[in-house]
């Protein structure tokens, strides 16, 4: 027999026989009407999760991933406030329950029995998925990879205090709040979690504010596999930094009582704890799973008959709270509801088409606070001795240092954080004086892990900040990809445009350093960035271009709200000369703090019809070394800078190349997976008469010393292309 | 097999010259109920609602006073719900405006003679101090099909009368299709001027009504909180929808709190019916939702919110018609040819 229907016939046969299994009394924490309304929220949950299998069975749901043997986490919900925003695991239902219970005018069956249908009218994903969460609630919505969260609760902790010393004008989360993440116990090994709890820890023990309140259920198994016994309390007691707590999760009056004490230890003392709530998990992990395959039989019953709801019912009739009877018609009562809910769910109506289920992946806009920019006063004195340096042409590593600092000026919301950006101003000095400019709050050293810097700056970015998150290196973004991937380019479609998590993401990359670093100072691929969608990504190749698409990918994440990728190429930050030493041609000066360069915006460098080079960063800067060749070989060249490679700004791009007889892409990423590739793909399903060809890196790793470039395109790889495309002779 | 069913309780403006009698006509086997009334309203030197219901004679000015038409309401709500057929399984109980304290009696979180007190007490509040008044203003038209903007613009001249010089105006029940607007004298005049007469009786003052569910009855909502403690009220037996569109649950409900809510939020802040409607229609999907007496107007209101709500499928009134013709979900106790569908 179903498993779920051997729990539903345990809880009513033993309930109605008093046959309930023991423990120890009540606490005093709660009160009475307070222990009924968790009850409540356990006997919901449960409710669900037989109303979401026996929708799935008639084909009119889609999630059977339960919350059974967890229900002590809506007395967890009851410990807290409302607004703590609160990044839930996936078996969290009872705490959304008993949070709605919280925050008056909630439809909480209907909402969450939508999310089962997946209605376009559930209320927080819009149908894309099912997904616990809620605006009203607090409760960012995700469709966590395992763990994934963790980072960004981190990071919306450390925003809560942020926000304190620094409130941003589109600040979301109270003063006295906290966040609170949750998760399971086989969750906890995952190195993404490890990193989250770590970087807590190490945050903690330097005595920055870091209210954040882990909660670890632990149900002793993850999918089949089980956690050694006593191995979440032997990991996580002693972690420095953070205090410890226990509880019963079975016990809602022990469950509730050490929920408050953690999270009043974490609202007033403004410091992490860890919450290890022991619960069990009833029906296997998800509808299909049958645990009876991996478990003995004596074990899943040993599980059962250690049912919350049969602990509550005892609880509550030993305090006086509620006798079995009662309980036993609420919990009969609320079935009978859910399923009449359930039918009514099941007629509301599905996304119907691609343009439907996309609409969310872009966020909304948002109107900001019209703002005339710092005065001349404080560029001034912000700037110090580098405003005279301004008229003078500059490489672009000082321009993107400048135009940070008029931005930070402007807005005060911006917040920097990466590895040795603030005292050492960043490896290769971009970053250089901002922290002396706007101080530790708003240029953050952090320590050396990517995923906890993308989690910041997405837990920020949920308060109302505009994070500029760096990552040192592009080889280094591959081990935290996820948080932009999975977690931030996806707040917005799994949120229906609620929720928002706006950044200016910031990567040094791409290749060409002189014989410097090999392949991980040198990464020459964006495939992993490339298909994420709604992320834009930039990619500049001189100073003025930086400054000015910088100001746009601040006003894209500031206005729009949304996930902005730059990609700065690190051979040309320091780059002066263009032809030979010393013709400093590839300076620019400092472009006006009021110049942008807008979103599809491309540059068209030249106006000659035989050959349109189509190109981006490293290959922009080679491609104008290569013109005196072509023109020698009597090719009238156009140089079309993308600028910004995603979404590709195809109208521009069809435009600027129209009237070319051949177009010539160059590309200094690998051909497998790169821009070449699509845009191939673009000239072709455009249709377009031109010949095309391709210069692009080879499908290799970049290798350190004298051979560092052969990989690459270089300016004789694009004069031959060119030639061998036109039929021009040298 | 049961028929579960939301109970909804009318507010004021119910009780109209067709209603005399109501008492007598359908609860003749209730009378001690009534007498029960009769000396709380004894002990305050009130006519009795016995002699009121049985009067030969129904004038407008007298039965619509707060301190006569809202005990009889009282009465006729209670009294409807105690008569409903045995197979009627009550899921939850909601009301509109002062319907709420109806509510609350029918759901058990205060006595049948408390919740008198309460609604007499602040039926005579109401009346004694007659802060302002309402006037109501549709914004579907008699199709009910949605109307999402015209409401969004109604609501924003609402907000911009408000900010003017010496005027009060301010939603005050929603109300399924229609807007309660409620202010003072300069406010109601203000959005009367700016806005066209439609169906040839809107907008349309409301007698005796004073400025309910605004922030001008904090004087009242203060002096019913000082009248009635709140030890008079206790859990509920079933479940309450209030007028903010949250439940109250049996076991699960602070009475302090069902207290403070009663006499202050839901006296000065907005009442929506509608959500209150939807509520109970998403939370508790009843088989019916039965409108106690008197009258059947309120009937419109719950039927336009569900609409709203796109509720079984129904999007305009003509579906909600056909749905009452094959299989009705709305009864209205007050209407004699729905009666029997409530009462067995």
């Amino acid at each position: 027999m179903d498993r779920a229907q051997i729990v539903h016939d345990n809880f009513l046969t033993r309930v109605a026989a008093r046959d309930l299994p023991s423990g120890a009394r009540p606490g005093m924490a709660l009160s009475n009407t307070d222990a009924v309304s968790v009850f409540r929220s356990q006997v919901l949950s449960r409710a669900l999760d037989r109303t979401s299998r026996a929708m799935q069975k008639a084909g009119q749901g889609f999630y059977t991933i339960g919350s059974s043997g967890h229900e002590g986490m809506a007395a967890v919900a009851h410990a807290l406030r409302p607004t703590d925003i609160a990044f839930l695991h996936y078996r969290d239902a009872a705490f959304q329950i008993a949070r709605a219970a919280q925050v008056p005018g909630q439809q909480i069956a209907w909402d969450m029995l939508l999310s089962f249908a997946c209605s376009k009218e559930d209320p927080t994903s819009g149908g894309r998925h099912k997904v616990l969460g809620s605006k009203k609630l607090c409760i960012p919505p995700q469709t966590s990879t395992i763990a994934s969260h963790l980072p960004k609760a981190v990071g919306a902790a450390y925003a809560l205090g942020a926000a304190r010393r620094n409130p941003p004008e589109h600040r979301e989360l109270p003063e006295d709040g906290i966040a609170m993440v949750s998760f399971g116990d086989a969750s906890a090994n995952h190195s993404t979690a490890q990193g989250a709890i770590n970087t807590a820890g190490w945050t903690s023990v330097q005595s920055t504010p870091l209210p954040l309140l882990f909660v670890c259920e632990d149900n002793g198994i993850g999918i089949s596999v089980k956690t050694p016994k006593g191995w979440i309390q032997a990991s996580m007691e002693h972690r420095p930094g953070i205090r410890y707590f226990q509880a019963d999760g079975l016990d809602l009056y022990e469950a509730y009582a050490v929920a408050k004490q953690a999270a009043d230890y974490v609202r007033t003392r403004r410091k992490p704890a860890f919450l290890h709530l022991k619960t069990v998990r009833l029906y296997g992990h998800a509808g299909a799973d049958v645990p009876t395959t991996y478990l003995s039989k004596s074990e899943v019953e040993a599980d059962e008959a250690n049912d919350p709801l049969l602990h509550s019912v005892r609880l509550l009739d030993q305090a006086g709270a509620l006798a079995p009877e009662a309980a036993l018609k609420i919990y009969t009562d609320t079935c009978a509801r859910t399923d009449r809910i359930a039918v009514q769910a099941a007629t509301r109506p599905h996304l119907a088409n691609a343009e439907q289920v996309m609409v969310s992946l872009i966020p909304p806009k948002r109107n900001c606070r019209p703002d005339n920019g710092p005065g001349h006063t404080a560029r001034r004195s912000a700037f110090g001795s580098d405003i005279k340096a301004m008229d003078d042409p500059q490489p672009m590593s000082r321009l993107i240092n400048w135009a940070l600092t008029d931005l930070m000026l402007e807005h005060n919301e911006i917040v920097c954080m990466g590895e040795d950006i603030g005292r050492k101003g960043g490896v290769y000095g971009v970053t250089q004086k901002l922290q002396q400019r706007f101080g530790q709050d708003r240029v953050i050293d952090t320590l050396l892990d990517e995923q906890s810097i993308l989690g910041l700056a997405i837990g920020m970015g949920h308060n109302g900040f505009i994070p500029i998150p760096e990552i040192q290196f592009l080889a280094y973004l591959h081990n935290a990809e996820d948080q932009i991937r999975g977690e931030a380019a996806t707040l917005s479609f799994f949120s229906n445009g609620q929720f928002a998590n706006p950044m200016v993401l910031r990567i040094a990359g791409l290749g060409y350093q002189k014989g410097f670093g090999g392949h991980f100072h040198n990464d020459n691929s964006i495939a992993v960035l490339r298909d994420i969608p709604g992320v834009v990504i930039a990619c500049p190749s001189n100073g003025a271009d930086a400054a000015r698409m910088m100001r746009e990918c601040v006003r894209l994440a500031r206005e729009e709200q949304r996930v902005v990728v730059f990609l700065e190429p690190i051979a040309l930050y320091p780059m002066r000369d263009l032809h030979q030493a010393q013709d400093g041609a590839w300076m620019t000066s400092y472009p006006s703090p009021d110049q942008r360069i807008a979103l599809g915006e491309i540059g068209i460098h030249g106006d000659g019809t035989d050959l349109a080079i189509v190109t981006y960063g490293n290959g922009h800067f080679l491609s104008h070394q290569a013109l005196s060749a072509l023109r020698a070989a009597g090719l009238n060249v156009r140089i079309v800078d993308l600028r910004w490679l995603a979404p590709l700004p195809a109208e521009a791009l069809r435009q600027a190349t129209k009237p070319c007889q051949h177009v010539l892409i160059v590309d200094e990423c690998r051909r497998t997976g790169s821009q070449s590739e699509a845009l191939m793909a673009f000239f072709s399903e455009n249709n377009s008469q031109q010949p095309i060809a391709r210069v692009a890196a080879e499908d290799s790793f970049i290798p350190t010393g004298p051979a560092y470039a052969a990989s690459l395109p270089s300016r004789e790889k694009i004069v031959l292309a060119a030639q061998a495309l036109t039929g021009a002779k040298p | 097999m049961t028929r579960t069913a939301v109970v909804i309780c009318p507010g004021r403006g119910t009780f109209n010259r067709s209603e005399l009698g109501y008492l007598h006509r359908h609860h003749a086997a209730r009378m001690d109920l009534f007498h029960r009334f009769d000396a709380i309203r004894a002990q305050h030197s009130q006519e009795g609602l016995i002699a009121l219901d049985g009067a030969a004679r129904f004038t407008a000015g007298k039965y619509s006073r707060g301190d006569v038409a809202s005990p009889l309401i009282y009465a006729a709500s209670l009294a409807d719900a105690r008569a409903l057929a045995d197979d009627i399984d009550v899921v939850a109980v909601t009301g509109n405006s002062m319907g709420w304290y109806s509510a609350l009696a029918v759901a058990g979180a205060v006595s049948d003679e408390t919740g008198f007190r309460v609604v007499n007490t602040m039926g005579h509040l109401m009346q004694e101090h007659l802060i302002g008044g309402q006037l109501v203003y549709p914004f579907t038209d008699t199709t009910w099909t949605k109307a999402t903007d015209r409401k969004r613009d109604l609501l924003q001249d609402v907000a911009r009368i408000a900010g003017l010089e010496g005027h009060d105006l301010a939603l005050s029940i929603d109300l399924g299709g229609l807007l309660v607007l409620a202010g003072n004298e300069a406010g109601l005049a203000a959005f009367e001027a700016s806005h066209p007469v439609l169906q040839d009786r809107f907008p349309m003052r409301l007698a005796n009504h004073a400025a309910f569910h605004t922030p001008l009855q904090a004087p009242v909502a203060a002096e019913g909180r000082a009248r009635l403690p709140s030890s008079m009220f206790c859990q509920p037996v079933l479940p309450l929808v209030d007028g903010r569109g949250s439940i109250w649950w049996p076991g699960a409900s602070d009475p302090d709190e069902l207290w403070n809510y009663t006499l202050d939020h839901q006296i000065t802040q907005t009442y929506d019916f509608t959500r209150a409607v939807q509520t109970a229609a998403r939370e508790f999907a009843p088989d019916l939702f039965i409108v106690t007496g008197p009258g059947a107007t309120l009937g419109g209101a719950v039927a336009q919110s569900l609409v709203l709500a796109d509720w079984r499928g129904m999007t305009d009134r003509a579906a909600f018609l056909a749905q009452q013709e094959t299989n009705p979900i709305l009864v209205a106790m007050g209407r004699d040819d729905q009666r029997p569908i409530a009462t067995g």
